[in-house]
């Protein structure tokens, strides 16, 4: 048995004034500088064009200087009558895409790590990566050309061994699930990237205890890993969130496109505003539903971070 | 000192009517002798770069380099300018178009638009486009100016201001059809081709049963094209209002045109006949089985190579696949000597079409630009000027084209497309006075069609019409999104249920969506101009 001798750290030192404080904390500091450059530029600076929603924007006059319309441009979307059902469409592809993203990126992420050899493992990781990488454009038409009546390959198959060939861009029922499994067959590789780090910086020593102590390998999952992973997930979770009424409109917009057998069951807030206005090229319209999409995800967030909070103070965000 | 006087007086008389009758006469004949007085103290002194933004893809070709380095020598010369071209690719190309006008940085000055098929007026309204003043136009686009009438200027004005110049004097019709094999119409007993839309069933039945298996499709459309107006405009006088959407859904019928309506509400029976019609093609198999999703097809590239036997588009793109010379492209006439093509009119069998508006192509100066005043100088060298038009429009003589001994443009027997064609997009500034015909045209049938035009169109009733939309943009929004997604179930039978049903759906929807508002603007606004 090897005696843990822990190396002396020295705390940083949080007393003192500002200026100490500051100067004791400059070397994180700077690590945080290209963040905070980034949020600033991106998040803050831009946030007074929200006003852009109010207003008959004018090219010329520019955002601020353009007439004042009040919620003139929210109408479109609260006259469409459907708004309830595209943001309840939203979320719960969202709902969906999260909690079935997370499952499969941490069962993924632990099979990796069960994995003995190492060549192995990168060959696999590598090969459910790639798909992160082919550009939804493609997805859409690789996914066309798997399933389309008259030449797609599983109809073909189905043509061959005798079968009807299965009509699948003239009936919208299957097309919740096929977009879903396309999503995971995307993202899973990329999501499970993070809990690997995480498992992967769980400290040997407790799952070494832990074998000592006579866990079997399910045990260690289910004693071990999972609860350290646990942060992990409660932040990806409040984080993903807060753009839960966004839908991913590359996705849906290239495996569903124009064809409204499809997207009148799938429909999701991006895609009906962009059918609807493609054609106006209205800025005020789109910021003003960009602003209502931020709100819910706004409430969404302190909401249930405050539940979080209430449960386990630890992980709440702030 | 009195006779002094009298003699100022008489010679500022005389010289003002010199002027006067000078104005009169200018043409592109004696154009050089107008800039040369015109512009005669405009301060050249600073070289600048014109951008021109166009809708279309960049060719790559050679010729088009040295086209307009030649062309950019000229313009140096005369005005101390040159052109660049600022391509908007056709992927996506109105959100592109748009984007590009918005984005106000000074990188374009010259901008290709259109009323009815590029949002002309909604950028003019955003502040896109600068506003030109008569006093402007005369001194910088002298020859434009002089040779565009007063009541053209007139439909390109807005509360007071001219937002763009039409091109309004060169001969085109841009009104829709069907394009189709007009040897396989005969074949199937139409000697006279397609006359009635019964006629297109009896070809396309035909078509499928002897040529299906050699074709991709009939007709490969990825179903974004919807000829139910021009279904029901064969046999009702009706015209739209153009550019309030994409969707053609507000206009009036012809002898009443100032009372508007929505033609999908008004004339129920003759929908419903076409969701009928079109539902027998669908389960003929005149399109691929999932047309609403097919958006890789490029149907008329295949029309011309023979795989498709419907093309949907204008008179002015038939011209094109009726001369078996125009295109490097039209190999259907190599491969069948029998090859020819007719054109289905919408409006054929109510015997009218409607002329083109003036403002189907204009060119407008970008608010952002730095060089408005050398803008407006060679966007009128451009289009009156003989060598730039030439070069500018049919590229390097002796390279990418010659004229023959009668007049005619041909291609030289050197010409390679890849190396020797041009490409400016230029369908903003085209000009019947410095036109050279092109000798690969199939000018005996365009003619035969251009004069049956002749006999039976009518103006366009709405061209003084300028639409604020202020008040009801979310309902036409609304209206043209649904407009969007059942004409694709009608028009390509792709509904269950009746044709009844649909249509009614259809119209429930519409009318969920505010048309009826929309219509009531419209009308109240049309009264307002029409004075009805």
């Amino acid at each position: 048995m090897t005696t843990i001798n822990p190396k002396k750290v020295e705390p940083y030192s949080v007393k003192g004034s500002l200026r100490r404080k500051l100067f004791n904390s400059k070397t994180l500091i700077l690590m945080c500088v290209p963040a905070i450059i980034y949020f600033i530029a991106f998040s803050y600076a831009p946030l007074p064009g929200i006003y852009v929603a109010f207003v008959n924007y004018n090219y010329r006059k520019g955002i601020f200087a353009s007439p004042f319309v009040g919620l003139k441009n929210f109408d479109f979307v609260a006259k469409s009558g459907k708004l309830w059902t595209l943001t309840q469409n939203t979320i719960l592809f969202n709902l969906a895409f999260i909690l079935l993203d997370n499952l499969l990126a941490v069962t993924v992420a632990i099979l990796l790590k069960e994995i003995q050899s190492k060549s192995f493992r990168k060959v696999s990781q590598t090969m459910m990566f790639l798909p992160y990488f082919i550009s939804q454009v493609l997805v859409g038409l690789l996914v066309f050309s798997l399933l389309n009546s008259d030449t797609g390959f599983l109809n073909v198959i189905l043509k061959g061994l005798g079968a009807e060939p299965l009509r699948l861009y003239k009936t919208g029922d299957p097309w919740p699930i096929i977009i879903i499994l396309v999503h995971l067959w995307q993202k899973t590789g990329y999501n499970s990237v993070v809990y690997f780090a995480a498992i992967m910086g769980i400290d040997d020593s407790i799952i070494e205890a832990s074998m000592i102590d006579g866990a079997n390998g399910w045990q260690k999952i289910r004693y071990i890993i999972l609860p350290s992973l646990k942060p992990t997930v409660v932040i990806l979770l409040l984080f993903a969130l807060g753009g839960i009424v966004k839908g991913d409109f590359g996705l849906f917009w290239n495996l569903v496109g124009r064809n409204p057998i499809l997207y009148n069951k799938v429909d999701i807030i991006e895609m009906f505003v962009y059918r609807a206005t493609v054609s106006d090229f209205n800025f005020s319209t789109a910021s003003a539903v960009g602003l209502y999409q931020s709100l819910i995800g706004f409430i969404l967030v302190l909401t249930v971070n405050a539940i979080v909070k209430k449960i386990e103070p630890d992980y709440s965000l702030f | 000192m009195k006779k002094i006087l009298a003699l100022l007086l008489a010679s500022i008389m005389v010289l003002s009517l010199c002027s006067v009758s000078f104005a009169e006469d200018i043409s592109v004949e004696n154009a050089e002798a107008v800039w040369a007085e015109k512009w005669a103290d405009v301060d050249t002194s600073k070289h600048v770069v014109i951008n021109y933004m166009t809708t279309g893809d960049a060719p790559k070709t050679g010729a088009n380099a040295e086209m307009l380095a030649q062309l950019n020598a000229i313009l140096t010369e005369k005005v101390n300018a040159e052109l660049n071209i600022v391509w908007i690719s056709w992927t996506d190309y109105l959100a592109n178009y748009n984007l590009r006008i918005a984005s106000m940085d000074g990188t374009i000055d010259l901008i290709g638009s259109s009323t009815d098929w590029l949002d002309a007026w909604p950028n003019a309204k955003r502040g896109g486009f600068l506003e030109l003043d008569k006093e402007m136009l005369e001194k910088y686009a002298p020859v434009t100016y002089a040779t565009v009438p007063q009541e053209h200027w007139d439909v390109c004005t807005y509360e007071g201001d001219i937002y763009f110049i039409p091109e309004d004097n060169y001969s085109q019709w841009t009104n829709h059809g069907f394009a189709y094999r007009l040897d396989w119409a005969k074949e199937a007993g139409l000697e006279n081709g397609c006359q009635t839309w019964d006629d297109l069933t009896t070809y396309v039945k035909y078509v499928k049963a002897t040529y299906g298996d050699q074709l991709i499709a009939l007709w490969d459309t990825d179903g974004t094209a919807y000829p139910a107006g021009g279904y029901i405009c064969s046999f009702a006088k009706w015209r739209n209002i153009d550019g309030l959407a994409s969707g053609a859904i507000w206009g009036g019928y012809l002898d009443d045109p100032y009372t508007i309506n929505c033609l999908y509400l008004v004339e129920t029976d003759k929908l419903v006949e076409y969701a009928k019609l079109m539902k027998e093609w669908d389960e003929l198999g005149v399109w691929p089985t999932d047309v609403l999703s097919n958006t890789g097809a490029d149907n008329r590239l295949e029309f011309r190579q023979g795989k498709t036997a419907l093309e949907q588009h204008h008179t002015q793109t038939w011209t094109g696949l009726v001369s078996p010379l125009a295109s490097t492209d039209n190999t259907m006439y190599l491969n069948d000597e029998d090859c020819d093509v007719g054109f289905y009119y919408w409006g054929k069998e109510a015997g009218y079409v409607t002329r083109d508006l003036v403002t189907h192509g204009v060119a407008a100066v970008s608010a952002a630009s730095a060089n408005p005043e050398r803008t407006l100088m060679v966007y009128d060298l451009l289009r009156n000027d003989k060598e730039c038009y030439d070069l500018f429009n049919y590229g390097l003589e002796g390279r990418s084209y010659a004229i023959d001994e009668n007049g005619y443009r041909y291609t030289p027997d050197t010409y390679v497309a890849d190396n020797d064609s041009i490409s400016t997009n230029w369908w903003w500034g085209r000009n019947d006075a410095l036109e050279i015909p092109s000798a690969a045209m199939n000018w005996d049938a365009i003619n035969a069609l251009y004069e049956e035009y002749d006999q039976i169109a009518v103006m366009y009733p709405y061209e003084a019409f300028v639409f604020d939309n202020t008040m009801v943009q979310s309902y036409i929004n609304q209206c043209n999104e649904i407009y969007n997604t059942y004409m694709k179930y009608i028009c390509f039978g792709q509904y269950s249920g009746t044709a009844e049903e649909i249509v009614a759906e259809f119209q429930d929807a519409l009318r969920a969506a505010g048309v009826d508002e929309v219509t009531a603007e419209l009308q109240a606004q049309i009264n307002a101009t029409y004075g009805k």
